[in-house]
């Protein structure tokens, strides 16, 4: 069989399926785009979730090694050399006293209370600490047990910035959005599919004496079944186009306060696009296999 | 009664051996083997029937309606399986062919029925290129093709007509040009006359002669009696799902029952 002619002619019966049934093509699109766009939605805000949370994970991978007082400057370095030698380590950065003071004024609001300690002869009571910024939240605990038995900490019971609570529950959470995200996309995406099932299992039906002719003068199954998998394909793309216009739109419409300040940046409502319009395409033409599926039975 | 079609056009076809020249030496293109079939209501539309039609044969399969007729076709283009026994067709096994190869089958056939099976928006010619398209669909001189099979029926000045526009038999003219456009070797007609008049249901009689005179293998299922008494073709009755009678140049009843 010659390809282009072929083709031509599955195309234009595709076109030929939507137009004699545009009111049923036409509440396809629309309820597909409204699946796609609670699946757009669901990916944008979860992922917008997860960078927040990538945020914390990234603070939180950073743990802070409190130096006691008297120890030396070389003994300093040789722990942070030894420790950022470690694989779980990507650095490691000295900070000595004023710095930890300057940062604790700045961030923490602590400049008034350290005032008055230096003006009455306290001092500066914050230590010296080396921050070690790890590659994954999970050696945390691995490098904090590692250094705790180290005899150049700050004594007592906080010698280190490491809380065993935070990060198992940011662990959590991100665990959650995802969970939530991938399921929600899932059931839309079968409600997707339903949808585009029953619509090209109805164009089968209106198409039924042409189907069976087709099948009686010897049209192969997937010859017959190609105008609805393009139907399928075009309804899905379709769909996406839409739901992703509409996202977009209202991406703009928070501008630069909304959606984008919680990370869905161009390029990853290129991508959610994309993915729309791959998704829309492969429910498309996999929901049409089905749907004409009945047809071809006999 | 006469047959308004025009004469063959169509000189390069094979020379038809015609009937009365049997040719007894071929193997049969068409076995029925101790076939039974029962349907999933519990009908049992035939059982144990068994015949051989050989290329060229003219076959009226007739009966009373519920007599089996309609299932021997469905059989023959596998729209049904038989339960037992076996159906060959060119000695092929159609219980062993796999899905997938039963377009190749069908391209073999052409095949008629009662209600025409035309498409109402397409013209004419769209009907009739129609099943080359589906199948071949680049396949050259589709224009010729369809003007030739047009031609044959005698529908070549109504190109452009919708079926809608047309008479029973000038419809059921047009879905035989359709399966005539494969140049099929079996020819399977399901009551093709049955929707039309008297004159109309002879034209297409004349028509399926004609075709079989070119070389076509044709078998018709029918209960119209006086086609098939005027025809004296061979008749394969059936009553209540058996065979019941083959005769060469038979009547649609048996000698002796004709006044029923």
């Amino acid at each position: 069989m010659n390809p282009m002619p072929a083709f031509r002619f599955v195309l234009r019966a595709a076109l030929q399926n939507i137009l004699r049934n545009r009111g049923i093509a036409f509440a396809s699109v629309l309820t597909v785009t409204l699946t796609l766009l609670g699946a757009g939605a669901a990916v944008a805000v979860v992922s917008a979730l997860d960078g927040v949370l990538h945020q914390e994970e990234s603070q939180a991978s950073v743990l802070k090694v409190f130096m006691a007082d008297h120890i030396s400057f070389a003994s300093v370095l040789n722990l942070q050399h030894t420790l950022g030698a470690e694989p779980a380590v990507i650095h490691a950065t000295f900070e000595n006293k004023n710095q930890a003071a300057a940062q604790a004024s700045s961030s923490l609001g602590l400049s008034s209370a350290l005032h008055i300690l230096e003006t009455t002869g306290g001092g500066n009571p914050l230590p010296a600490s080396i921050n070690l910024h790890l590659r994954n939240i999970k050696a945390v605990s691995q490098i904090n047990n590692q250094v705790s038995t180290s005899s150049l900490l700050f004594p007592g019971p906080h010698q280190t910035d490491y809380n065993k609570n935070v990060i198992p529950r940011l662990e959590r959470y991100i665990f959650a959005a995802q969970l939530g995200g991938a399921i929600l996309v899932a059931v839309v995406g079968a409600v997707a599919l339903v949808i585009i099932t029953i619509s090209v299992r109805t164009a089968a039906f209106v198409r039924r004496q042409e189907i069976e002719i087709m099948k009686l003068v010897g049209a192969t199954d997937w010859f017959v079944r190609w105008p609805f998998v393009i139907e399928g394909v075009i309804v899905g793309v379709a769909s996406a186009l839409l739901a992703s216009a509409v996202l977009i739109g209202v991406g703009f419409a928070f501008g630069s306060g909304g959606a984008l300040a919680l990370g869905i940046g161009t390029r990853f409502a290129a991508l959610v696009v994309l993915g729309l319009v791959v998704g829309g395409a492969v429910l498309g033409s996999f929901g049409s296999v089905v749907g004409v599926r009945r047809s071809l039975a006999t | 009664m006469s047959i308004s079609t025009s004469p063959a056009p169509n000189r390069t076809e094979t020379a038809p051996t015609g009937v009365g020249q049997p040719v007894r030496h071929e193997p049969p293109i068409i076995v029925f083997e101790k076939v039974s079939k029962t349907y999933p209501n519990g009908v049992m539309a035939v059982q144990d029937v068994s015949f051989t039609v050989r290329p060229r044969d003219f076959v009226f399969v007739v009966g009373p309606s519920g007599a089996g007729k309609s299932t021997v076709i469905r059989l023959l283009i596998r729209e049904e399986t038989a339960d037992k026994g076996h159906v060959l067709v060119e000695g092929q096994d159609l219980a062993r062919i796999r899905h997938r190869h039963l377009p190749r089958l069908r391209r073999k056939m052409g095949i008629v029925f009662q209600d025409f099976k035309l498409l109402p928006t397409l013209t004419v010619a769209q009907n009739v290129a129609f099943a080359i398209q589906v199948t071949d669909p680049g396949r050259s001189h589709l224009k010729e093709k369809v003007g030739e099979a047009l031609y044959i029926v005698g529908l070549e000045d109504k190109l452009n007509n919708f079926p809608n526009e047309l008479s029973g038999g000038e419809q059921q003219r047009v879905a035989i040009a359709r399966a005539l456009v494969h140049r099929p070797r079996i020819f399977l007609a399901d009551e093709p006359t049955g929707n039309l008049d008297p004159d109309a249901g002879w034209g297409i009689v004349q028509l399926l002669l004609q075709i079989n005179h070119r070389g076509a293998t044709v078998v018709m299922a029918t209960h119209n009696r006086e086609v098939v008494d005027l025809s004296k073709r061979r008749v394969l009755a059936m009553e209540a799902g058996r065979l019941v009678r083959d005769e060469q140049e038979g009547h649609y009843l048996r000698e002796g029952d004709a006044n029923l």
